[in-house]
């Protein structure tokens, strides 16, 4: 989908209800290099805000959001 | 170990107006939290702790959370606020619940106040605490007619079954902005008849009776009349319901602090011009003991000792004297201009809804009609 944007993992949550999409976002982004960009695929309507209030938190950055009916896409870089 | 125990929306609500001791800890994020949060008539303990805080800075998040207090966890869908309940105990904390369905179910919560009665009739408040609106029912023998209706429908087909009553009709002040209507799923699951405004209702997708001012409805046998009075200006279609020469069901014209914007229709020269001429020709002209019964409140401190929503012309009169003392409509509409502000974005679409023109899922729905209501012209208390 968004050839310009080199991902280095992709993470599937469709279907995942809170916390779980941040749980495993949480988690899954230390798999990568600080730099790397993850995608994570989520069905929850609450990622939307929480993905990003996430990030804040932690200091990592949603470079990208898709939203396909009921599919968003994130792009996020690991910066911490 | 403790378990994390299910509350009810009905359950908050019940803390918060017994002025029980409880901590309400909100774990949905910060900006969610901004838009909407829970509001009670007393002074209670909140905090907001992010669940996402408690997933990368458990011990700080937990330190954040004072102790000694009973809590009481929210999030926007419940598995959040059970998945921060159960690290609290782990930490220690002893009294420890998290609410069911989640922070929808505190925005859908009516809770039923009687403001009325006469010899064959009684008149209900249903008070809506997550929007800070008002719909109503009036019941008399068998029949109840509502007024306004949340999109709640299961509430208000459990009370009319509780009151052995069948939902005869559903009546709409206006074409709301700012919630759902349930008055076509109540003509589609009761089969009651709408009558709304046809200035306001023209496009509507769904058979309603047009609102006529000076026509008055009326139960099968007996009851009150229900006099229909129409007060353009917060929409060209709003209607006041005079039930049995009393009680005044204002919709959005008649707030207990201001009065209902006229602004939201994108026309507030030509809407202010009407809700000033509402204001002088029909509403200063009320009986001074005539109750307002209004569709909307914007804080808790509107509310009398019953915790209800309704009080006299004549206290209206005076506590929004700044407003109903303004000498002209041009004057008038320098005050609309100085209080306006911008109106949730959502507003558009859910007036399209309310006319049967755009139907969007239940999920969309939870999602569009969450949140307090920017019904009024000055914001909280009248200027």
């Amino acid at each position: 989908m968004s050839d310009d944007i080199k991902i280095s993992k992709t993470f599937d949550l469709k279907g995942l209800a809170c916390p779980m999409p941040v749980v495993k976002v949480s988690k899954g982004i230390k798999d990568v290099e600080v730099g790397d960009v993850i995608e994570a695929i989520s069905t929850d309507p609450g990622s939307l805000t929480d993905i990003p209030a996430w990030a804040r938190t932690t200091g990592n950055e949603v470079i990208k959001t898709e939203q396909d009916d009921k599919v968003i896409r994130f792009y996020i870089k690991r910066n911490a | 170990m403790m378990e994390v125990q299910p509350f009810t929306a009905l359950d908050l609500f019940t803390w918060l107006t017994s002025k029980e001791d409880f901590l309400l800890l909100d774990v949905r994020n910060d900006v969610e939290f901004g838009r909407f949060k829970v509001e009670g008539p007393y002074p209670f303990e909140m905090v907001n702790v992010p669940y996402m805080e408690f997933i990368e800075m458990e011990d700080e998040s937990v330190a954040k959370v004072p102790r000694g207090k009973k809590v009481r966890i929210v999030c926007a869908k419940e598995g959040s606020s059970k998945f921060v309940g159960e690290i609290l105990v782990q930490h220690g904390f002893e009294d420890v619940a998290h609410m069911k369905v989640g922070i929808k179910a505190w925005g859908n919560l009516l809770v039923p106040v009687r403001v009325g009665a006469g010899d064959d009739y009684e008149l209900y408040q249903f008070r809506r605490p997550g929007k800070a609106s008002c719909s109503y029912g009036l019941i008399s023998g068998k029949e109840m007619m509502v007024f306004d209706p949340a999109k709640n429908i299961p509430f208000y087909r459990d009370f009319a079954k509780d009151k052995g009553c069948a939902i005869i009709k559903t009546f709409e002040t206006h074409r709301q902005a700012d919630y759902i209507s349930g008055s076509d799923m109540l003509r589609q699951t009761a089969g009651a008849e709408i009558v709304a405004p046809e200035d306001d209702f023209a496009p509507a997708k769904f058979p309603y009776t047009p609102a006529r001012h000076g026509e008055r409805h009326g139960f099968s046998s007996g009851g009150p009349e229900v006099e229909i009075i129409h007060t353009p200006g917060h929409t060209p279609g709003s209607t006041c319901y005079h039930v049995d020469g009393k009680y005044l069901i204002t919709g959005d014209t008649v707030f207990i602090q201001s009065i209902g914007r006229p602004d939201l229709g994108g026309m507030a020269q030509d809407w202010s011009r009407m809700l000033y001429k509402t204001m002088t020709d029909i509403l200063l002209k009320l009986d001074d003991d005539t109750v307002i019964l209004p569709g909307h409140y914007m804080d808790w401190d509107e509310a009398n000792e019953d915790l209800a929503f309704a009080a006299p012309m004549a206290k209206i009169k005076a506590d929004n004297a700044a407003i109903y003392s303004i000498a002209d409509e041009k004057a008038f509409f320098g005050f609309i201009q100085a209080n306006m502000r911008p109106q949730p974005e959502e507003y558009a679409k859910i007036r399209e809804i309310n006319a049967g023109l755009v139907a969007v899922d239940e999920e969309q729905q939870e999602i569009m009609d969450i949140g307090k209501n920017e019904c009024a012209a000055s914001a909280h208390t009248a200027a």
